[in-house]
C-alpha cells in the first residue's frame, strides 16, 4: 500500500508517461490504426473535424467528472442539453436578445441542477434514478415547447460565434480548453475543488472539518447543469437549430468519455484531464470509424466496447503494479 | 406498508404487503371513477381492455427488471433488449416466415444481453447502473445498424395472434401477462431463488455470510429480465406487426416507474410482482387519462419522469419511516 | 500563514491545575448507561492512558470530549476555565483534537490538501490556493514530527500508520494541546508503533498531553504516566503508572478477580471436524487449530488479536493466502457457500450488518441458509417454512409475536437466537460464534449456553470468542489464547483458567 499505485496519479510532468490509462493507449493505437487504414484521417480538416466535435463532448464530459468525483451520476444532462436549446431558440424567436435568452437558458438549466442537487445532496437518493426522472421531465418539456420538431430562423449570431475563430483557432475548441482551464483551477487551486474530491472520499471528513459539505454537493449539480445548459447554445450554433432530442445519448458518451479517462465512480478518485483523454478516444473512434464509412450506430456499439477494454487494460495495469 | 411491523399479529388479517397492494388498487378505482365522469367512454368494455392490453406490455418490461431490483441490482437495458430482440425476431420471421424462430431468436437474444449484463457487474465489478447504462447504448446502436434505417413490418397472422388476437374474450397479451405475472410470483415466493433474492436485496452481506451463491444468483436475476425484456419484445411486435429500432427506448422509464410506484424499493429486499402488474395499469390509465382530457403526447415523458421522482421520493419516505420504526 | 510550529504553549507544572478536567460527565443513551459520573484529570505534557474493554464506555467519552455527545451531567474545563463543547469546532478551538480509528482523511487530496481541509483560506489569494505556500506549511509541520513524508502524496496511497502520522499533523497545525488517540495501533505494524511512539514522546515533551485509548499493556507499560481503567462506564480506578501491576490492570479491566471458578464437566471430544494448519491470511499468521466433535473450543485473546479475523479465515470469508484447512479428514472446499454446505456456521460479531436481513422477518431470516437443504428440488414451501420456523422459536425460546414479525423490531438477544436457529435449521456441524453473547440480557445469555451445550452433546463442533474471560472459562473445554495476530498458547483441562489467559495474554 505504500507504494503509490501507477494509475490516476495527477499530470505531473515525469510520471505523466507511466500513468497513461486504458484510453491513452487506446487512443494512440486508434490514431496510428486510423492514419494506416487511410491517410485522409491525419489531413488538416479532418483533425480540425475532430477538435471540434471532441470540444462539444468535452463540454458535457467536464462538468460530468466533477459529478462523478462526488460518487454521483448525472442521467439528464442530454436532456438538458436539448432543452437548453430549444429555450435559447424560442426565445431568440420571441425576439430577445441573445443575452437575455442565454440568460434564461442558463436560469432554468440551474434550477434543474439544483432539484436533481437537492434531491441527491440533502434527501441522499441515489443519483441515477434521480436524473434519470429528471430526464423525463427535460425532455418531456422540449418535447412539449416545440411538439418535437426542430427549432430554426433564429438570429444567425449564434452560429456566426461557433463559426469564428480567435486566431487560427476555431471558437468552439477556444471555448472548451477556457472551460478545461477553468475547470482545472476550480478543481486543484481553490478550497471548492478539494470539497468536491472529499464529497466522493470522505464526506464526513468534510462535515467534521467545519464545512457544509451538503451544499458543497448541492453545487457541483448545479454549476454542471450551467455549463450543459450554456453549452447548448454553442451546440445549435452548429446547425443553426435547435432539435429537442439532439443531445439524447451525449450524456452516455460523456460518462464513458469520464470513465474511459480513468476516473472511477468510487471515493473521489480521478483527474480532470482523463475527460479530455476519454473524449478524444470516443470522438477519434467515431471519425475513424466514419471515414471508414462503419454506421453511426454501430459506433456506439464500438465505444461500448472500447469502454471495456480500457477497464479491463486498467484493471490489469493495477494487478501488475500490486 | 407504512404499518408498523410491530401490529403484526400471529394471525393477521392483512399483511402490510397486502394493504399496500389494496391502497393502489383504490388509488387506480377512483382515477378510473374519476375519468369515467368526465368521459362515460373510458370505462367501455373495450377500452378498458385496450388499456389492459397496453399497460400489458408495459408490465411485461417492468417484470423481470421487478426481480432484479427486488434482488438488489438494477436494469436499465430493459427497453433497448426489448428494442433489439423485436428487430431481430422481426427479421427472423421475415427471412424464414416461421413465427417460432422469431419466438427463438428474441428470447435467445434477451437472455444473452441479462446474461452479459449480469457477466459485466460480477467480472468487471461495475456498478449495475453503469453496466446496465452502457448495455442500454450498446444494444440501441447494434438495433439502428442491424436495421440500417428499415422498418420491417408485415408479420404473419399466425404470430400477430400473440398481439392482437383473443381468447375467451380477452386480449392475448393479457394472457401472457397473467402467464409472466404468476411465474414471477411463483419465483419469488414458490422457490429457493426468490427467496434468497430478497435477502441478498436486504443484505448482501449477511446473504453472502449465510452461504447463498450471491454472484450465481445475481446472473440469474438479469438473465431473467433480459428473458421478460425478450418475451415483450415478441408481443410489441405481434401488436405493431412492425419493428423499427426505437421503439423500446421510451419504455424504460414508465418500466421503472411501474416497479417503484408498485411498491418495490429501489433499495433492494422487498415489493413483488402484483404490485408491478398495478403499477403498470396506474401509468397507463395515467397516460389513457390524459389522452382523454386532451394532452398531447410529448407530455408523456414528462408525465414520465415526475412518476419516477415522486414514486422514489415516497419510497424514500416509507422506508425511512419503517427504519426508524424499528 | 498560520503558526503551524506552535504547539502548546508554557511549561508542564503537574502541581498545578490540569489542562483538562472532565468533571462527572454522565452520559445515557436508551437502554444504556454509557458513563457513570467519570472524572479526568489531564495534565500537559502528560501520556494518560485510558484501558477498557469493547464496551467499556471509551468511545462515548473520546466523543462527549469531542463535542459529538452532549453530557447529561457534568462539565468540562480547561486550564480551570469551565468550557462548553457542544460542536466538534468548540473542541478544535480549545485545542482537543481526535484521531480516530476510521482516518478523517480523504483519499484522493494530497498530505497538504488533508493537513488542511477546510482551512484552506489561510493560503488563499484571489480565491486560488497558493499552494507553493500550503505545501510548505505542511512541510514544516512534517518536519517538526520527524517524518519526512511527500506531502504532494495521496492519502489512499499511504499505509495506516502513514494515515495516523498525517493525521496527528493535522491536529497540530490546529495547534492542538491535548490530542485524544483511539487505539492507535490497532492496525499497524511494530515497527510502525515503535515510530508513533517516538513521535509521541517529541509531542510531550512540547508539552502536549496525550489521550491514549489502548487495551493493549505492553503499550501502556511503556507510554502510560498515568492510567484511568474504564469498566462498564465507570471509572474502576485511576494510578500512576508504577502503582498497579499489568495482571492487576488487566483484572480490574476484565472486572472480576481471578477465582471461584464453577466446575466443568468433562466432555468426551469425538473425531477432529475441522483442522487448520498454518493460516495466513493479510491479517493473520501462521494459525493452526483443531476442532473435534462434541468440544467447545474458546479463542481468547483482546478486541483485535485476530480472533474474528480466524474465524472468518476458517470460514471462506476472507481469502487465505497460506495453509490447509481440512474438514472432517478431508480438504476443505473453497467457496464460502461450499463451506457452508459440508457444515459450518459462523455467528457474526456484527449480526445486525453481516448477520441479518433487519428488514425481513423471522421466517426469511431463520430459513435463509437451510434453503438449499429443506428444499432440494428448488421449490419453496411457505407452510413447511412456517412450521419449521415455529419450529426454531419454540426450540430457541424467541419471543416474538409470529414468523412474521421483522426482525429489526426483535431485541438484540432474540435477533441472536435468530441468527442461531438460522444455522440450527441448516443442520451445521461446525459452529463459528463471535461474540455470541455481546448485547444480550442476562435471561437470553444464559440459553444460548444451554444451547452451544444441546449442540456440542448432538455431536457438533463450536468455537467461542468471548472478551468475557468468565464466560470463556466456564464454556470451553479448552482454549487457544492470541495475541498480535497469532496463536501464543494453548489451555485445556485444569491449566484453562482466567489467570492462565490473562498471563498469555498480557505477556510480552
Amino acid at each position: 500500500m505504500t507504494a503509490p499505485t501507477q494509475s490516476q496519479q495527477r499530470p505531473g510532468a515525469g510520471q505523466f508517461f507511466s500513468a497513461i490509462p486504458g484510453a491513452g493507449i487506446l487512443l494512440i493505437l486508434m490514431l496510428a490504426l486510423f492514419t494506416i487504414a487511410n491517410p485522409r484521417f491525419v489531413s488538416q480538416t479532418n483533425l480540425v473535424n475532430v477538435g471540434l466535435q471532441a470540444s462539444l463532448l468535452l463540454m458535457i464530459a467536464l462538468p460530468m467528472t466533477l459529478i462523478i468525483l462526488t460518487e454521483g451520476l448525472d442521467l439528464s444532462a442530454g436532456a438538458l442539453l436539448g432543452l437548453s436549446g430549444v429555450i435559447v431558440a424560442e426565445a431568440l424567436l420571441a425576439g430577445w436578445s441573445v443575452f437575455a435568452a442565454c440568460a434564461m437558458a442558463f436560469a432554468i438549466s440551474t434550477a434543474f441542477g439544483a432539484l436533481n442537487g437537492v434531491l441527491i445532496a440533502y434527501l441522499t437518493l441515489p443519483a441515477f434514478v434521480v436524473t434519470l426522472g429528471t430526464m423525463g421531465l427535460m425532455q418531456g418539456i422540449a418535447l412539449v415547447m416545440t411538439n418535437g420538431d426542430p427549432v430554426g430562423g433564429f438570429t444567425p449570431a449564434i452560429e456566426t460565434f461557433y463559426r469564428s475563430q480567435l486566431w487560427i483557432f476555431p471558437m468552439p475548441i477556444v471555448v472548451a480548453v477556457a472551460l478545461y482551464a477553468a475547470l482545472w483551477l476550480l478543481l486543484y487551486r481553490t478550497r471548492l475543488g478539494n470539497y468536491v474530491i472529499a464529497i466522493g472520499g470522505n464526506k464526513d471528513a468534510l462535515r467534521l472539518a467545519g464545512i457544509r459539505a451538503n451544499l458543497v454537493h448541492l453545487a457541483v449539480y448545479v454549476l454542471g447543469s450551467a455549463i450543459v445548459g450554456l453549452s447548448a447554445v454553442l451546440l445549435i450554433g452548429r446547425t443553426n437549430s435547435a432539435h429537442p432530442t439532439v443531445g439524447i445519448g451525449m450524456e452516455f458518451e460523456a460518462i464513458a468519455a469520464v470513465v474511459l479517462g480513468g476516473t472511477s465512480f468510487e471515493k473521489g478518485q480521478g483527474w480532470l484531464f482523463g475527460a479530455v483523454l476519454g473524449a478524444l478516444a470516443i470522438t477519434v473512434l467515431r471519425n475513424g470509424l466514419n471515414i471508414l464509412s462503419v454506421d453511426s450506430s454501430l459506433q456506439v456499439v464500438c465505444i461500448g466496447i472500447l469502454l471495456i477494454l480500457a477497464l479491463l487494460i486498467d484493471r490489469a495495469r493495477k494487478h501488475y503494479s500490486r | 406498508m407504512t404499518i408498523p411491523a410491530t401490529l403484526d399479529t400471529r394471525s393477521p388479517s392483512l399483511s402490510p404487503d397486502a394493504l399496500a397492494l389494496l391502497g393502489r388498487l383504490i388509488l387506480i378505482v377512483l382515477i378510473a371513477g374519476a375519468l369515467t365522469a368526465v368521459d362515460p367512454g373510458f370505462a367501455s368494455v373495450s377500452n378498458l381492455l385496450n388499456m389492459l392490453r397496453q399497460a400489458s406490455l408495459l408490465f411485461l418490461v417492468a417484470s423481470g427488471l421487478t426481480l432484479v431490483i427486488i434482488g438488489g441490482g438494477l436494469d436499465l437495458s430493459v427497453g433497448s433488449n426489448l428494442t433489439l430482440s423485436a428487430c431481430l425476431a422481426a427479421a427472423a420471421i421475415k427471412t424464414t416466415g416461421n413465427p417460432w424462430y422469431g419466438v427463438a431468436v428474441a428470447v435467445t437474444s434477451g437472455t444473452l444481453i441479462g446474461f452479459t449484463n449480469g457477466l459485466m457487474i460480477n467480472r468487471l465489478r461495475l456498478p449495475p447502473f453503469l453496466a446496465t447504462f452502457g448495455m442500454l447504448w450498446v444494444a440501441q446502436g447494434a438495433a439502428y445498424w442491424f436495421m440500417a434505417g428499415q422498418t420491417i413490418y408485415g408479420m404473419p397472422m399466425s404470430f400477430r395472434y400473440f398481439g392482437t388476437g383473443f381468447f375467451l374474450g380477452v386480449p392475448l397479451p393479457i394472457w401472457i401477462t397473467l402467464v409472466v405475472c404468476v411465474v414471477c410470483s411463483i419465483i419469488l415466493h414458490r422457490t429457493t431463488f426468490g427467496r434468497e433474492a430478497y435477502f441478498m436485496g436486504a443484505n448482501q452481506t449477511a446473504a453472502l455470510l449465510s452461504g447463498i451463491a450471491v454472484e450465481r444468483r445475481r446472473l440469474l436475476l438479469y438473465v431473467l429480465s433480459g428473458l421478460t425484456a425478450g418475451i415483450a419484445a415478441l408481443v410489441y411486435l405481434a401488436r405493431l406487426n412492425a419493428a423499427e429500432p426505437g421503439i423500446g427506448e421510451p419504455l424504460l422509464l414508465p418500466a421503472i416507474a411501474a416497479v417503484l410506484v408498485g411498491g418495490t424499493s429501489l433499495f433492494g429486499g422487498s415489493g413483488n410482482i402484483v404490485g408491478t402488474v398495478l403499477g403498470a395499469i396506474l401509468l397507463t390509465i395515467i397516460v389513457n387519462g390524459l389522452n382523454l382530457l386532451n394532452v398531447a403526447a410529448t407530455w408523456h415523458p414528462f408525465v414520465n419522469g415526475a412518476v419516477v421522482l415522486i414514486a422514489i421520493l415516497a419510497d424514500f419516505i416509507v422506508s425511512r419511516r419503517r427504519s426508524e420504526s424499528g | 500563514m498560520p503558526a503551524a510550529t506552535a504547539a502548546g504553549g508554557h511549561p508542564a507544572d503537574h502541581a498545578a491545575a490540569p489542562l483538562l478536567r472532565l468533571i462527572d460527565i454522565d452520559k445515557s443513551f436508551p437502554g444504556v448507561h454509557a458513563l457513570r459520573s467519570v472524572s479526568l484529570d489531564i495534565h500537559a505534557g502528560e501520556v494518560h492512558v485510558i484501558l477498557g474493554q469493547n464496551g467499556a464506555g471509551k468511545s462515548t467519552l473520546i466523543k462527549t470530549l469531542y463535542g459529538a455527545h452532549a453530557a447529561d451531567k457534568g462539565h468540562i474545563e480547561v486550564e480551570g476555565r469551565r468550557v462548553a463543547v457542544a460542536r466538534p469546532a468548540d473542541a478544535s478551538a480549545l485545542g482537543i483534537a481526535v484521531i480516530f480509528q476510521e482516518f478523517s482523511l480523504v483519499p484522493y487530496l494530497d498530505i497538504a490538501q488533508n493537513i488542511y481541509l477546510g482551512r484552506e483560506a489561510a493560503f488563499a489569494r484571489f480565491g486560488l490556493i497558493d499552494s507553493a505556500a500550503m505545501h510548505a506549511a505542511a512541510r514544516t509541520i512534517l518536519d517538526d514530527l520527524g517524518l519526512d513524508y511527500d506531502t504532494h502524496a495521496y492519502a489512499a496511497d499511504l499505509g495506516v500508520a502513514q494515515q495516523q502520522m498525517v493525521e496527528i499533523a493535522k491536529a497540530l497545525s490546529q495547534n492542538a494541546r491535548v490530542l485524544v488517540m483511539d487505539e492507535p495501533t490497532a492496525a499497524i505494524s511494530e515497527r510502525e508503533a515503535e515510530r508513533l511512539f517516538a513521535t509521541i514522546a517529541r509531542l510531550t515533551q512540547k508539552n502536549v498531553a496525550i489521550v491514549y485509548i489502548s487495551h493493549r499493556m505492553k503499550e501502556v507499560q511503556m507510554l502510560g504516566d498515568r492510567i484511568t481503567i474504564l469498566r462498564d462506564g465507570a471509572v474502576v480506578t485511576s494510578v500512576l503508572r508504577d502503582e498497579m501491576s499489568q495482571t492487576e490492570m488487566v483484572g480490574a479491566m476484565i472486572g472480576r478477580p481471578s477465582g471461584s471458578q464453577l466446575a466443568r464437566t468433562p466432555r468426551a471430544p469425538g473425531d477432529p471436524i475441522l483442522f487448520a494448519r498454518g493460516i495466513s491470511t493479510a491479517k493473520l499468521s501462521d494459525i493452526s487449530i483443531e476442532i473435534r466433535a462434541g468440544e467447545v473450543v474458546g479463542l481468547a485473546g483482546l478486541v483485535g488479536s485476530g480472533r474474528t479475523e480466524v474465524v472468518r479465515a476458517l470460514f471462506g470469508a476472507d481469502p487465505i493466502t497460506g495453509g490447509e484447512i481440512a474438514l472432517s479428514g478431508s480438504r476443505a472446499p473453497t467457496t464460502l457457500d461450499a463451506r457452508v454446505r459440508a457444515g459450518m456456521a459462523l455467528l457474526p460479531e456484527d449480526r445486525k450488518r453481516e448477520g441479518l436481513a433487519l428488514p425481513l422477518d423471522i421466517r426469511d431470516n431463520a430459513t435463509v441458509a437451510s434453503l438449499w437443504r429443506r428444499f432440494t428440488s428448488g421449490w419453496f414451501s411457505p407452510a413447511a417454512a412456517e412450521r419449521d420456523t415455529r419450529g426454531l422459536i419454540a426450540q430457541l425460546g424467541i419471543a416474538a409475536h409470529g414468523t412474521h414479525q421483522t426482525v429489526r423490531t426483535l431485541s438484540g438477544g432474540n435477533q441472536q437466537k435468530v441468527v442461531l436457529a438460522k444455522w440450527l435449521a441448516a443442520g451445521s456441524r461446525l459452529f463459528l460464534l463471535d461474540e455470541p453473547t455481546r448485547g444480550v440480557d442476562v435471561g437470553a445469555k444464559a440459553e444460548i449456553y444451554r444451547l452451544i451445550d444441546q449442540l456440542v452433546d448432538g455431536g457438533a463442533g463450536v468455537v467461542v470468542i468471548s472478551s468475557e474471560l468468565p464466560e470463556l472459562v466456564q464454556l470451553c473445554d479448552r482454549a487457544y489464547v492470541m495475541r498480535d495476530h497469532r496463536i501464543v498458547g494453548h489451555l485445556d483441562d485444569d491449566a484453562l483458567t482466567e489467570r492462565a489467559i490473562l498471563e498469555l495474554v498480557v505477556h510480552q
